[in-house]
């Protein structure tokens, strides 16, 4: 009887198997996700568009990739820093605070209103406005104070001191057309964008994809990829495995140890000697006055055997850093430290700590090799006497004490990915938002100041070398490497990757 | 003293019991069997496959690797030249005491919630239900985020979390067992016959909650070690310098492909243990179920 | 049985209630998201006038209310970080967590049960080792390994399936038997274990030989309190599945809540949190609900408090 009972359940299971499948089936009905056209190029990245108003660009990839595809600048910044003709053909400086722009004609946005000196005003204008001010920085560095139309096809700037990175600046100012810009609320605008550039927006699922068509009417060559997705893909092995089935183009933000995934049947890796300046951040408010002390900030640079950490770490992909400065702006005195740990030990007995002390070592973890360098580094100190503690911030955290100047110890930072000396050294001078180490010295501030405000070439490389001089020989960084990029493309694309992160995907053509 | 006899016949349970011993010997044991320091580093020997052999000198970074011409990895090397044997060995002991810790903790708390709730009744239950609904609600990452930086992180803040992730299991388990064993009778008899609470309690109520409490106890183990490498993976686990085999776990994840023993080796160790221990709690239930003559 | 559910819904809105003004308060005792939204250049000034212009200065007690205030009428604020509404957000991401976690779900359920069934029917024979072996592979298992072992083969190897993303039966497969196999697992231990319990104990009655009527009776008592720790696992089940599918939407790229939750709670951008955490909390109650009236059905006794 009871066994009867029990066979009835049993053969209920075929019964409970086709319920699954019908559940599962009703589920696969529901076609949430838009498929992308089939000839589309797709680049994966880690994270996604964080806006695509022009005047909120808050990071170079890939809400800057974006933008510099929607929307052009005056003037567009070459990969090796040079400043080219963008919106503006032709450019001069009036005197010392004065800068004239002529503007091209016959330009159109992609709502069909044309393109005047009204909309460059416009848009600089609403740059200055909050939330816009706390992010766009043009203003605030160039100590620009007007914006002047001359005529519909030229326009002046105005700045209270001279300024040198003028043109750094107006790279990362996009024009918005004002009639478009005016008539809608913020809202909108940061879903619907409008601009001259190369592509145009099709569709922002945020958090999963984003969508690009081609401007057929933008005024330089059309880009030659018609459909472009960028899509979050946040796992490195999906990137990679995307790579391999051919769903993915551009797998983007690779590591050195996983590049070599990126070379398959119909994929290539690509590495880029990067601009981002790897360092560990030496805290000058912590409460251990050792590291005031350059004895033990040199000492902390030698102790570590950085062209090791190339070879293996990094397989050999970059170079050690040789100033705060980007090349070709760095002083060619300088040399690295170099791995030399009985010197570190000599110089931490001199400054007074022959027995070591306790060091603290944040990081926050987001490439997946920024753990391995720190415990590398924490080794090497560890050899010399110095009794490291790593610390793993999460973002938020590692950003307050960034933003407090609050850290204890090191910091593990890559920075500056961008060629502009007056700009990279502005980080230590003294009243500097984002001088992280707190570091403060009136003479460096001077070097830098007048650096930034003086126009002739050679004073200001006279200047500006001297300001390296005095932040690498008083080792104000533990000076690591530049961070290079590795990504992988598939053989549909050629595209040559800027050492800035920046994707200029309308510079990349079918690959024959 | 019948009940570890019992036990011990049981092929189920001894064998659960054996890889216990194994694990606790290990984690007990580790600087005895650990042939590397389970912190130094090595870049030059990253990345090295199972049996790989390295020539030491005296390195820069250990004092602790031994004076040998060449010494053996026996499961190779992690991303930054470490030993991953030796880190497996060490490892034990921050996962078995975190993964212990947590599950001690929020069994005893959950049951004893649970337990109360179940048996008083009234606003004990009322309240403890809607806490209890308030937090199952609640996102855990959310909660242990904000825990682990309002702690500032470290071994104890982390087992805090982890107990706290999972003490609600238990409660609402137990409740439940409370509520029909208190109905089917037995504590109503044991009250006619004069008993205590508390004596009901332990007698009645609790040998018949503690193989559901077992049960759940071995589901938990695993959970906590893999909910550790749940929060490393997000950057707010354990301190990075100290080995777990929930880190190492995360540790692996890039390399999957081409360094599969990162990843794997302590997948393995998570589950021979949580074997060991789930054995352990099957046997044990079997033998405390009192309505079991099997 | 009325009054009882009446009750319940009461309650569930209550907790609501108190999980929203928790999240509320953590998180704003938690961090500065104005941090995350400027340049690391930008000066005190500016991060002040930002901190104002998003209503961030204002007592957090008056914002909590403004907040409740305007989500009664739907609004839910917007993203800091990506200055969209959180209501349209949410609508984005939702359907593609109830998808995933109801395939994964209602496959552990189903399969679950059918495994534990047959695993305590062939007691202590190759099928019942098969099914534990499998279940607590099932639960010690990562999640991305799992995940990527299976994309590796399915996906890469034989390309029969896509690599990640969402849009259609083919994309959830992977994702869904990812997440649902610890699942599974579980059940299917935990219907073992009760199925032997009613096993047993319908033994002993038929070797007593007593009246069928009794039988019956003590059948249906027996599956009845076995029935319980299921549903209550079930619902638990339910609740760690979606907290375990973060990292399942990591690795396939699956555009869910999970993942968006748990960015916002990295970049503090409190109003997606909120939004999420009202959505989730809102689904835990359903199910709670559903396994409270559930446990009244089974056990009329438990209704009578």
């Amino acid at each position: 009887m009871m066994r009867r009972r029990w066979k009835k359940s049993e053969l209920s299971s075929p019964r409970r198997f086709t319920l699954v499948l019908l559940l599962l089936g009703t589920a696969a009905l529901q076609v949430s996700c838009g498929s992308k056209p089939s000839s589309a190029i797709v680049i994966a990245s880690v994270s996604d568009v964080s806006s695509l108003d022009p005047h909120l660009l808050d990071s170079n990839h890939p809400t800057g990739s974006v933008i510099w595809s929607i929307f052009d600048s005056l003037v567009r910044r070459g990969p090796d820093g040079a400043d080219l003709p963008r919106l503006a053909t032709s450019w001069e400086r009036i005197d010392d605070l004065t800068w004239r722009f002529h503007l091209r004609h016959g330009v159109k946005f992609q709502d069909g209103s044309p393109f005047t000196a009204a909309d460059v005003k416009f848009s600089f204008d609403r740059m200055n406005k909050p939330p816009f001010s706390a992010v766009q920085q043009l203003w605030a560095q160039t100590t620009l104070k007007e914006v002047r139309t001359v005529d519909d096809g030229t326009i002046e700037l105005l700045t209270a001191r001279p300024s040198v990175t003028m043109l750094y600046w107006l790279e990362e100012a996009f024009i918005a057309p004002k009639g478009y810009y005016s008539s809608h609320d913020a809202a909108y605008l940061n879903t619907h964008p409008v601009g001259s550039g190369p592509y145009k927006l099709v569709e922002w699922t945020p958090g999963d994809h984003l969508t690009l068509t081609a401007n057929r009417d933008y005024f330089g060559a059309a880009a030659a990829l018609k459909d472009v997705v960028f899509k979050v893909v946040p796992d490195v092995s999906a990137r990679l495995n995307g790579l391999a089935t051919g769903d993915i183009d551009l797998a983007l933000e690779l590591s050195p140890d996983t590049i070599g995934q990126a070379k398959t049947a119909h994929s290539r890796p690509e590495e880029v000697l990067g601009l981002r300046k790897v360092h560990f951040g030496i805290s000058q408010n912590s409460k251990l006055a050792a590291l005031r002390d350059p004895r033990v900030r040199r000492a902390l640079n030698y102790a570590i055997d950085v062209p090791t950490m190339i070879k293996t770490l990094m397989h050999g992909s970059t170079v050690p850093l040789t100033s705060v400065v980007n090349p070709p702006n760095a002083d060619p005195t300088l040399t690295p430290y170099g791995y030399h740990p009985d010197r570190a030990r000599q110089l931490l007995a001199e400054a007074g700590y022959g027995q070591g002390f306790d060091l603290d070592i944040d990081f926050s973890p987001f490439w997946g090799q920024d753990k391995d360098t720190c415990e590398t580094v924490a080794g090497y100190l560890n050899a010399v006497g110095i009794r490291t503690k790593l610390h793993a911030d999460e973002w938020n955290d590692f950003r307050r004490k960034l933003s407090d100047q609050s850290f204890d110890g090191l910091f593990f930072a890559g920075w500056a990915a961008l060629i502009n000396p007056s700009v990279e050294l502005v980080i230590f001078t003294c009243k500097q938002e984002d001088n992280a180490s707190g570091y403060c010295d009136p003479k460096y501030d001077d070097l830098v100041h007048r650096a930034s405000t003086e126009y002739d070439v050679g004073k200001r490389k006279a200047l500006t070398d001297a300001a390296q001089k005095m932040v690498w020989n008083d080792a104000y960084w533990i000076f690591l490497w530049r961070a290079s990029l590795y990504a992988g493309l598939s053989d549909r694309i050629d595209y040559q990757l800027r050492p800035d992160d920046y994707v200029e995907i309308y510079l990349a053509k079918p690959r024959s | 003293m019948e009940v570890l006899t019992s036990l011990y016949r049981s092929p189920q349970t001894r064998s659960g019991l054996i890889l216990l011993t194994v694990v606790i010997i290990v984690a007990l044991a580790a600087p005895l069997l650990a042939p590397f320091s389970p912190v130094d580093v090595d870049p030059t020997a990253r990345l090295l496959p199972p049996l790989s052999r390295v020539a030491t000198s005296s390195t820069h970074s250990g004092a602790s690797a031994p004076h040998a011409e060449s010494a053996l990895h026996l499961l190779g090397t992690d991303s930054v030249g470490r030993d991953v044997l030796s880190r497996l060995i060490y490892g034990s002991r921050l996962s078995l005491t975190v993964g212990f810790l947590a599950v001690l903790i929020s069994a005893v708390f959950g049951s004893l919630v649970g337990c109360l709730s179940g048996y008083w009744g009234g606003w004990v239950e009322a309240l403890s239900a809607w806490l209890i609904d308030v937090q199952l609600s609640f996102p855990f990452l959310l909660l242990a985020i904000f825990l682990l930086g309002a702690l500032g992180g470290g071994t104890l803040a982390v087992v805090f979390v982890l107990a706290l992730g999972t003490w609600v299991n238990y409660a609402r388990i137990v409740r439940a067992q409370v509520l029909s064993i208190k109905n089917q009778g037995y504590v109503e008899a044991a009250h006619a016959t004069g008993a205590g609470t508390l004596r009901v309690l332990l007698v009645h109520i609790l040998p018949n909650t503690l193989s559901p409490i077992c049960v759940v106890a071995s589901f938990s183990m695993a959970l906590a070690i893999l909910t550790e490498a749940g929060l490393s993976f997000l950057g707010v686990g354990l301190d990075p310098s100290t080995p777990s085999w929930g880190t190492m776990l995360n540790d692996g994840r890039d390399y999957l492909l081409t360094a599969w023993w990162i990843a794997t080796m302590p997948g393995i160790a998570i589950g021979l243990t949580v074997l060991g221990v789930t054995l352990f709690g099957e046997g044990l239930r079997e033998l405390l179920d009192p309505r079991g003559v099997r | 049985m009325y009054s009882f559910a009446i009750g319940k819904l009461l309650r569930a809105a209550t907790v609501l209630l108190g999980v929203s003004f928790l999240t509320f308060i953590i998180g704003h005792a938690s961090g500065d998201p104005v941090l995350l939204m400027v340049r690391g250049d930008a000066t005190a000034q500016q991060k002040a006038d930002l901190r104002h212009s998003l209503g961030l200065d204002r007592p957090v007690l008056t914002q909590y209310a403004s907040y409740v205030g305007n989500a009664l009428h739907g609004d839910l604020g917007i993203s800091y970080r990506q200055r969209i509404a959180v209501g349209q957000l949410i609508r984005l991401r939702l359907p593609n967590s109830l998808e995933l976690a109801g395939a994964a779900f209602t496959a552990a359920i189903f399969l679950g049960f059918a495994l534990g069934i047959l695993a305590a029917l062939n007691r202590d024979r190759a099928v019942d080792h098969a099914v534990a072996g499998l279940s607590i592979l099932g639960q010690v298992v990562p999640g991305f390994w799992l995940g990527l072992m299976l994309v590796l083969l399915f996906a890469v190897h034989w390309q029969i399936l896509p690599v990640s993303g969402s849009g259609g039966l083919a994309h959830l497969v992977l994702p869904a038997a990812t997440l649902a196999l610890p699942t599974l697992g579980r059940m299917a231990r935990l219907v073992r274990a009760g199925m032997l319990d009613v096993l047993s104990s319908d033994y002993i009655r038929t070797a007593r030989a007593k009246g069928l009527t009794e039988r019956q009776v003590l059948l249906g008592h027996a599956v009845k309190n076995a029935l319980l720790p299921l549903v209550t696992q079930a619902g638990l089940e339910f609740g760690d599945m979606v907290g375990s599918a973060f990292i399942i939407e990591t690795v396939f790229a699956w555009p869910g809540l999970g993942r968006m939750t748990v960015n916002a709670v990295l970049q503090r951008d409190f109003l997606v949190v909120q939004g999420c955490v009202l959505v989730t909390a809102a689904g835990f109650v359903v199910i709670n609900l559903t396994v409270d009236l559930l446990y009244a059905w089974i056990d009329p006794r438990v209704r009578g408090r």
